[in-house]
């Protein structure tokens, strides 16, 4: 009975983890002048920040026009989420890895899937549309913070082996209610993984506000695990990134995982199928329309010396000419065979399987299109 | 020129409600301009364009519900709209079907269907209240045909191999009318049952044996019991004088016509049934589960339970309106000796198409209810005829009598029906002459 | 006001609010509680209205936490609510399986009869609606594979609002699994509807040549297929379980004694699904009863297909008819 009753006084045993990153954040959570030096984002990395955020306002608004028209089963938007994701994304090195959520289609975009292929998922054409080995990019996942665990098991993966890798994983507020994301964050704690827990707070959970789902704030729950935690603007591209970069690099070093809070506001609905004018007014959203991702960085650059319309104009260009390949590419996409339903429920199919796959072929009208198309 | 179907514009909704047009018939249009604004069960959005092009058509009006799939708008391709890369989307805009989710205005290139079904195919209707005394001809096994060697290689379902061992019918003798000779329910209707052509009475004939252990006899007649008193039936009692009854077989003991049999009362009970019966058929039916429909037999076939050492079972007096009171006497002295020995053969044992219960046979009793013996929709039981304190004219008088029963299924018989096939029966018995 | 008679057209989503609206009523220790259950009035607007009308301490939004939505409901039973909880789609529950099937299952067994948790668990489940992955799951089978658990499944606006009062006075813990793709089916009800059982299989449509059994989503897909049969000649009777766990056998062998031939249908996988509990009890029950094997409608061992395959792999008139043709040709 000794071992079950400790003897000892009561102590503290653990001080609050170091918290190199908080130090070079302002109390709005943006970089501090000091930050901006050390970080030294270069012009070239706001310019491309700045492109990618465009490019990414653009396709969404045509994911959005694409289900309003039938070709899309559902959308969900990302309207204010361009700088969280396009700045987390661009952070981390093209060998990193990262898990994201369903919503992160400009962290897609950042990584080069194709945008086209990517909407086939909300067309109903088939569940994943990449090859996460090759964009380092995890398949989206809808179950709300499943895959955060997922990040911790290959982050703990890279250190077994050693690499210099590090993962991001991304999540809305509402995950942190979940008990797969506590539990991630525990394990990550425990084993020390090179993971960042990258929160896209847009402060809504379809209809449920931030106040009726987190008590507490989430960039806290980082030190009940043992890890430190900050609360940046999700609207301003260059700090999330920034943020991202130095997180990753402190995870890298083998120093443990790192909560980034990136605070931001979910603009639109939560997907084609919610109607927001339910549960929250115009008036709710009105100061983050005005924190607008896309004007923040052009004020960057502006600041920098960094801005020229003619830039600006290249990537609407750009933007404009890409949703036209995003819908062609789309609208061209073809559906597998059907029966490719059964080719990928095991690497290695039981027999019973392969001959439910010939009964629903041979069961196919005669004039259905020949597998291999 | 593209009509524009209204798409499923949440998960599963099945139409909307316009609330107004944004644009008007003669106006171009861009791709995704808003044309016009619908309330979902989910949500007020706005849909813009799927084309460019002019608007040539709009075909609903604000507060109208649009199905899912129905016809919103038309919009013709414009020459001058050349400024949308368009061209891929025009090719596929035509003629296109109700839009589905993720199908969009845009029929897909590839449709996979599944084969439908041939309704050739399909069996002819079952006529559900068709009576299948007689369906297509099923000729017994040919003789040149190889019948199966035992029933264990005929093709058929449980139930059928049920009901053929109940009628006792040898399902290697039958040509089933299923896919690869699958002996169906249907079959065994037209099996040599109700036509003795096939079943040569009293032949016993090893081949044609339905061998019912004796060990298996209570077992089999307990299943019968239970399946026969889940039949709704009832059971009506009357009374007859039995002086005339009585006189006439003690006249007749004499004759010799009769000499070589023992005259009990049996035959005469079976001769007044059969005649009765005939002035009945309702009460010479059986009740098709399979067919939904009241099957009147044209052969009479008497049944007589008969207690034996082994337990009860019914010897069929076959065709009983075709035989003399004398012949009827000889085959129900053969069948009860036959099947006191437990000498019966199967073949005399099915077919019957109503049955007597002599209860009055069996000691103290003067009468019951008995239980139908199903598919037979009727039977009838005989009490002890013995002096009877009876009411003749204003006096009393001490007559011989006896009570009968008759029980019925009462899906195919009612109660008036009864009482009067019970009157005939009486009639008959009361007025034996016609009987000889 | 509700003891008239009236009648009103409803959507299935609609007859399930009611039947909330009537519970809350009727029953002050009525909970709803779920995510976006609250102002949105739930994704599939069941719960539309409600907090509006009771209040938010008995109608109210919660994290986004399956397994705590179930897990409370459970500590909220025992302190006598009657909490009706919501989980906003089939896939979305299993981060509460463990709470279900190894708590709220096995609670009033635990403590001796003591704690009865009388509780409602709904579950939107069933495909057909065009969904991206995970909104389209037939989880039935492993809660039915619960003991302690009652799980039903209405098919039709009147059942719905019978069957979730119904499931809502039970004592013991009901899954209730509501098909989504019939949220928008409408059907006239009579007010106030009257009370039913909630173990009770209905015959929706008699018939004499062979039943199908199906429930929930494919309820309406096996009343289509005997209309075209009855147009054929063919007489189908279709028999609706509406209750999964407890089946009501009466029932089903009632139907299977007439018409001699079994048809099941259902959307989750044919492998292990309830088409094959049915098929295994007839054949052992009403062995020599059919005329045919007991046919089996439903997916096959795959993950729910791209919704753009989706039609080809859920039950549809077509394959039912011929699997009675089958049966019919044994």
């Amino acid at each position: 009975m000794a071992d079950v009753i400790s003897t000892s006084p009561m102590r503290s045993d653990a001080s609050p983890p170091h918290n190199p990153i908080a130090e070079l954040l302002t109390p709005e959570g943006t970089l501090t002048a000091e930050g901006e030096r050390l970080a030294g984002v270069s012009d070239e990395t706001l310019r491309e920040l700045y492109r990618l955020m465009v490019v990414m306002r653009r396709l969404d608004q045509e994911g959005l026009n694409l289900q309003r028209q039938g070709e899309l089963g559902l959308w969900g938007p990302t309207l204010g989420h361009e700088a969280a994701q396009v700045g987390g994304a661009l952070a981390m090195r093209a060998t990193d890895w990262i898990f994201p959520y369903y919503r992160d289609f400009g962290m897609a975009i950042v990584r080069g899937v194709d945008p086209g292929k990517l909407l086939t998922i909300f067309r109903g054409l088939r569940h994943g549309a990449w090859d996460p080995h090759e964009y380092r990019f995890a398949p989206f996942i809808i179950p709300v913070g499943t895959q955060v665990p997922h990040a911790v098991g290959y982050a703990l993966g890279c250190k077994l082996d050693g690499d210099d890798t590090a993962v991001l994983t991304c999540f809305g507020e509402g995950a942190t209610s979940t008990g797969d994301w506590h539990e991630a964050m525990n394990f990550a704690g425990v084993f020390k993984a090179p993971v960042v827990f990258l929160c896209q707070n847009n402060q809504w959970a379809i209809s449920v506000p931030m106040s009726e789902q987190v008590a507490g704030r989430i960039v806290d729950r980082a030190a009940g695990y043992g890890f430190p935690g900050v609360r940046v603007d999700g609207a301003d591209a260059l700090t999330v990134y920034a943020v991202v970069q130095m997180a990753a690099d402190h995870a890298r070093r083998g120093e443990g995982p790192y909560l980034i809070e990136a605070l931001s506001y979910r603009l639109g609905p939560h997907t084609t199928s919610d109607d927001p004018t339910r549960y929250r007014t115009e008036e709710d959203g009105a100061a983050w329309r005005a924190h607008d991702p896309i004007a923040r960085a052009e004020e960057r650059l502006r600041q920098r010396g960094a801005w020229d319309d003619a830039f600006a104009s290249a990537c609407q260009r750009e933007a404009d000419e890409r949703a036209a390949s995003m819908r062609a590419t789309l609208i061209a996409a073809t559906p597998d065979h059907p029966a490719s339903v059964f080719d990928l429920v095991y690497a290695n199919p039981p027999q019973t399987l392969l001959r439910e796959r010939d009964a629903f072929v041979a069961d196919l009208a005669p004039d259905a299109p020949q597998e291999g198309h | 020129m593209g009509q524009f179907m209204l798409p499923d514009l949440g998960e599963g909704l099945e139409e909307a409600q316009l609330t107004r047009w944004l644009v008007q018939v003669g106006d171009t249009v861009t791709l995704n301009q808003h044309l016009c604004e619908v309330e979902t069960a989910k949500a007020l959005v706005e849909i813009p364009s799927p084309w460019a092009g002019v608007v040539e058509a709009l075909h609903a009006q604000p507060g109208d519900t649009i199905p899912v799939g129905a016809a919103l708008i038309t919009i013709a391709q414009a020459d001058h709209a050349g400024t949308v890369a368009e061209a891929p989307l025009a090719e596929v805009a035509d003629g296109e079907g109700p839009v589905l989710v993720g199908y969009g205005a845009h029929a897909p290139a590839q449709a996979f269907s599944r084969r439908r079904r041939s309704i050739a195919a399909a069996p002819a209707a079952s006529g559900a209240t068709a009576i299948r005394e007689t369906p297509a001809p099923v000729a017994p096994v040919a003789a040149t045909a190889a019948p199966p060697a035992d029933e264990s290689a005929v093709k058929a379902s449980p139930l059928v191999r049920k009901m053929a061992a109940e009628r006792g019918i040898n399902l290697a003798r039958i040509a089933g009318t299923g896919p690869g000779g699958r002996i169906r329910v249907e079959d065994l209707a037209s099996a040599p049952v109700s036509g003795a052509a096939t079943l040569p009475v009293g032949v016993d004939s090893g081949e044609e044996e339905t061998r019912i252990s004796t060990v298996g006899l209570r077992k089999a007649i307990a299943a019968k019991m239970v399946r026969a008193a889940s039949i709704p039936h009832f059971t009506e009692y009357g009374l007859f004088d039995a002086s005339r009854l009585s006189a006439l077989r003690q006249r007749l003991k004499s004759e010799p016509a009769y000499a070589q049999v023992k005259l009990s009362f049996l035959p005469f009970f079976v001769a007044a049934l059969t005649r009765a019966t005939h002035a009945h058929p309702i009460m010479n039916s059986r009740w098709d589960e399979e067919g939904n429909a009241i099957v009147i037999r044209k052969s009479i076939h008497v049944g007589i339970a008969t207690d034996t050492a082994r337990g009860l079972v019914v010897p069929v007096v076959r065709d009983a309106a075709t035989r003399s009171l004398a012949q009827v006497a000889a085959e129900c002295e053969r069948l009860v000796a036959l099947a006191r020995d437990g000498r019966l053969d199967p073949g005399s044992m099915i077919g019957g198409t109503i049955t007597i219960t002599n209860v009055g046979s069996m000691g103290p009793v003067e009468t019951g209810a008995p239980i139908i013996n199903a598919p037979e929709v009727c039977i009838v039981g005989f009490g002890a005829i013995k002096p009877r304190p009876t009411v003749v004219g204003d006096a009393l008088a001490v007559r011989p009598g006896a009570w009968i029963s008759v029980s019925c299924d009462h899906r195919v018989v009612d109660g008036a029906t009864a009482a009067q096939f019970m009157g005939a029966l009486i009639h008959e018995l009361e007025h034996p002459e016609g009987l000889v | 006001m509700s003891s008239a008679t009236e009648t009103a057209t409803v959507t299935m989503g609609k007859a399930l609010n009611l039947a909330l609206h009537d519970s809350l009523r009727d029953d002050p220790r009525a909970l709803i509680f779920g995510e976006d259950v609250g102002k949105l009035g739930g994704v599939f607007r069941v719960t539309d209205g409600l907090s509006e009308e009771f209040g938010a301490a008995r109608v109210f939004n919660t994290p986004l936490a399956e397994a705590t939505i179930a897990a409370t409901a459970l500590g909220l039973a025992i302190k006598g609510f009657h909490p009706v909880a919501e989980m906003q789609f089939d896939a979305f529950s299993y981060p509460s399986f463990q709470q279900v099937t190894s708590n709220l299952a096995k609670y009033h067994t635990r403590t001796g009869g003591a704690c009865p948790m009388s509780l409602v668990i709904r579950i939107p489940y069933g495909g057909n609606i065009g969904a991206i992955e995970q909104h389209s799951e037939s989880p039935e089978t492993y809660y039915v594979h619960t003991a302690g658990l009652k799980v039903v499944t209405p098919s039709n606006p009147l059942d719905a609002y019978a069957l979730l009062r119904a499931a809502i006075a039970d004592p013991d813990p009901v899954i209730f699994l509501e098909p989504k793709a019939r949220y928008w089916m409408r059907q006239e009800l009579a007010l106030p509807v009257a009370p039913q059982s909630l173990d009770h299989a209905s015959v929706a449509r008699a018939g004499t040549d062979a039943t199908v059994i199906a429930y929930g989503p494919t309820v309406a897909v096996a009343l289509a297929a005997a209309e075209t049969a009855a147009s054929e000649g063919v007489s189908l009777e279709v028999v609706d379980l509406r209750s999964l766990s407890p089946i009501d056998w009466d029932t089903l062998y009632a139907s299977a004694r007439k018409t001699k031939r079994v048809v099941v249908v259902h959307e989750a996988p044919i492998f292990m699904g309830l088409g094959a509990e049915i098929a295994a009890r007839m054949m052992h029950d009403l062995f020599d009863a059919l005329v045919a094997p007991v046919e089996r409608i439903g997916a096959p061992t795959t993950p729910y297909p791209p919704s753009r395959h989706e039609k080809l792999f859920l039950p549809d008139a077509d394959r039912i008819l011929e699997a009675v043709d089958r049966t019919r040709e044994y």
